[in-house]
């Protein structure tokens, strides 16, 4: 048990996977083997590379000390202005570059005020979601546009793998994790996110170029989010305008539920993963064992507030037991 | 406070008023009408975009200086009653609103017909209470009836033998639209239940959501737990991508029976290609241009304000063609 405590202390995101498995486990079984079958799974593992990207984005930004709850809007207004380009005729992959470069540009605009005007990131990220969910409405003149129909989105959505389990955006988002992974763990730039987040003075004192260091986690958070984006608006085939909403505090409960400090300086890539799939799977497990509408809500948030306190509870303890070892 | 930053403050206010006037409309003209319209939803709602349009056209056909107020938060009634407030407060001519609920808005209403404000119901309109005598008229559809139209017209497309399972999809628990299009459908399913006694019926409500991803996500979860399940009935539009997701799992068309409200180019889209069997529309253009017109009868003419029912117009794919050349222009 110890040693088990010892384990989860070094990979915190473990947890997670403990109950996500907990959790198949009692779905599967209330669902009499439905929950596991090809087309569920298809289903979660269709929607998980939207919100994991938005949710690694976030979580970085998070290690970095910083806060971004405009990344929803941009979720709607990249994919919005690759759409719009692609029907007035721009070939897909530039859109799509174009498109990135808009979520960077917000992204970019969010650390420049935040670190210019020394404002909390929450309040600077809080009104650029408003004015970004305000200008996809406007590019869109709020009806939503319709993709051609020949256009070709196979390389984000086709389906992949044994029985064609995965769509090909979960080989971007494995692809994605793996290089955010990386980053955060095996490289200098990695090392600089997690003492600006940590330790503010003291990596400045030695030399970490923090301002650089935040304004590339806001905009890489933001060009996560609109990548999200334009996967789903590919998937749905649905560029809508309100795509996105509320999709922030689905983002920052991924990252905390995944062992992201709200503090900064702590938390991992894969953490963040785990907490988006952990969502999804209660709220598909949820419909699988057929929850009452009216009682939905309660129990989804019941069951995110017992994974994050279970989390909690289990960090302490290792830590207690290690300190005691 | 150094000089810099008074000036800086000076120049920032300067600004937010230049904005403001910027993004404001021309300044109201004594002779011309205002009218302002309040209501529930936020601006990236595609349909409410069309009732801004036969709004905004109405406006311009009777040269009015018009006023569509949004709420930042889809649905929210306390950002709704602030904003009737806030327009009242202007005195206008008339409020056009959505009474949502059957008591937040009295008091707004009350302090309306003190003014002499005219007041008309558009969308949504109260069930009962004091709000049903305050306001001259309603434009819009009634959701019950609607609802049920919705009910019965795909339980006359259930195959003739067999079990039945319906999922309906209630995309907005708690709020009067979604929840009285959700009464009104399973009153239509409940009537094909009672008429086939000899009949194994199961009909399901689920919180859907509004959200296109997570609709398609938590349906497909339910057929996945009961592939037997015969038609998805939905208070709102996100059912297209429901549509898409059955496509992309190889059902073909009309193995499970799909049906709705409003129109939206996706939507058409999807009845072209056969999966989505009935569309219950409401016509949001005409509940933004008709109240206006109302408004321009009762201040010209003496003519009062009068109820319309705007839509429990069926639609079905035989009319897609037709559909998607009004809904691109945002007049469906």
């Amino acid at each position: 048990m110890r040693n088990l405590f010892r384990i989860y202390l070094e990979k915190p995101e473990l947890a997670g996977v403990a109950l996500l498995v907990l959790l198949a486990a009692v779905f599967e079984a209330g669902s009499a083997g439905a929950f596991l079958s090809t087309d569920n799974l298809r289903g979660i593992l269709g929607l998980l590379p939207e919100v994991g990207l938005v949710s690694i984005g976030v979580t970085i930004l998070m290690i970095c000390g910083e806060f971004d709850l405009s990344v929803g809007s941009t979720f709607a207004l990249t994919p919005m202005a690759t759409s719009l380009l692609i029907i007035a005729g721009v070939p897909a992959l530039a859109a799509i570059v174009l498109g990135l470069l808009l979520a960077a540009a917000i992204g970019f605009a969010n650390g420049f005020i935040t670190l210019t005007f020394a404002i909390p990131s929450f309040i600077a990220t809080l009104g650029m979601l408003f004015i970004v969910r305000s200008l996809t409405v406007v590019v869109s003149g709020g009806f939503p546009p319709l993709l051609p129909d020949d256009l070709t989105t196979g390389e984000f959505t086709q389906f992949v793998g044994p029985g064609g389990l995965f769509r090909a955006s979960f080989i971007w988002f494995l692809a994605i994790t793996f290089a955010a992974s990386t980053l955060l763990a095996k490289s200098s730039v990695g090392n600089w996110i997690k003492a600006t987040g940590g330790h503010l003075e003291a990596a400045s004192a030695m030399g970490v170029p923090v301002r650089r260091v935040k304004l590339f986690c806001f905009m890489l958070c933001s060009v996560m989010a609109g990548f999200g984006g334009i996967i789903q608006v590919f998937r749905l085939h649905s560029p809508l305008p309100s795509i996105g909403d509320g999709l922030e505090l689905q983002a920052v409960a991924a990252a905390v539920i995944g062992g992201t400090a709200l503090s900064g300086g702590v938390g991992t890539v894969l953490g963040a993963v785990v907490g988006a799939l952990l969502i999804r799977v209660i709220d598909n497990g949820l419909v699988m064992t057929q929850v009452d509408a009216n009682w939905f809500k309660l129990a989804v948030g019941t069951l995110t507030i017992f994974a994050v306190v279970s989390n909690t509870w289990l960090r302490r303890t290792a830590r207690r037991i290690k300190v005691a070892g | 406070m150094g000089t810099r930053s008074i000036a800086s403050q000076v120049l920032s206010g300067v600004g937010v008023a230049a904005l403001s006037f910027a993004l404001a409309g021309p300044a109201a003209a004594d002779d011309k009408l205002n009218i302002v319209y309040t209501h529930h939803s936020s601006a990236s709602n595609p349909f409410w975009q069309a009732v801004k349009k036969g709004f905004d056209d109405a406006c311009a056909k009777i040269q009015a200086n018009c006023q569509m107020i949004f709420t930042q938060t889809e649905g929210s009634i306390d950002q709704e009653v602030a904003n009737q407030q806030a327009a009242l407060a202007r005195k206008p001519d008339a409020l056009i609103t959505t009474l949502i609920d059957n008591n937040a808005f009295v008091a707004n209403l009350k302090d309306a017909k003190a003014k002499g404000v005219i007041v008309i119901a558009s969308n949504v309109d109260a069930t009962g209470g004091p709000e049903r005598e305050l306001r001259q008229a309603f434009v819009g559809q009634n959701f019950v009836p609607a609802g049920m139209t919705l009910g019965r017209r795909m339980a006359a497309l259930f195959p003739k033998e067999g079990p039945i399972r319906v999922l309906v999809g209630v995309n907005a628990p708690g709020q009067n639209w979604s929840e009285q299009r959700a009464k009104g459908i399973m009153s239509g399913l409940e009537e094909f239940k009672k008429a086939n006694p000899n009949r194994e019926v199961t009909i399901d409500r689920l919180d859907v959501s509004a959200d296109g991803a997570i609709v398609s996500d938590r349906v497909g979860a339910y057929l996945s737990a009961h592939p037997d399940t015969t038609a998805y009935i939905e208070t709102g539009l996100w059912h297209s991508n429901v549509a898409r997701m059955l496509k992309d799992r190889s059902i073909p068309p009309g193995k499970i029976l799909l049906g709705g409200f409003d129109l939206a180019p996706q939507v058409i889209e999807q009845m072209k290609s056969g999966y989505i069997q009935v569309e219950i529309d409401q016509q949001p253009y005409e509940q933004g241009f008709l109240p206006v017109m109302q408004v321009y009868l009762e201040k010209k003419v003496g003519l009062a304000p009068a109820d319309i029912d705007s839509g429990e117009a069926v639609f079905t794919p035989e009319q897609a063609d037709q559909l998607m050349g009004l809904a691109k222009q945002g007049l469906r």
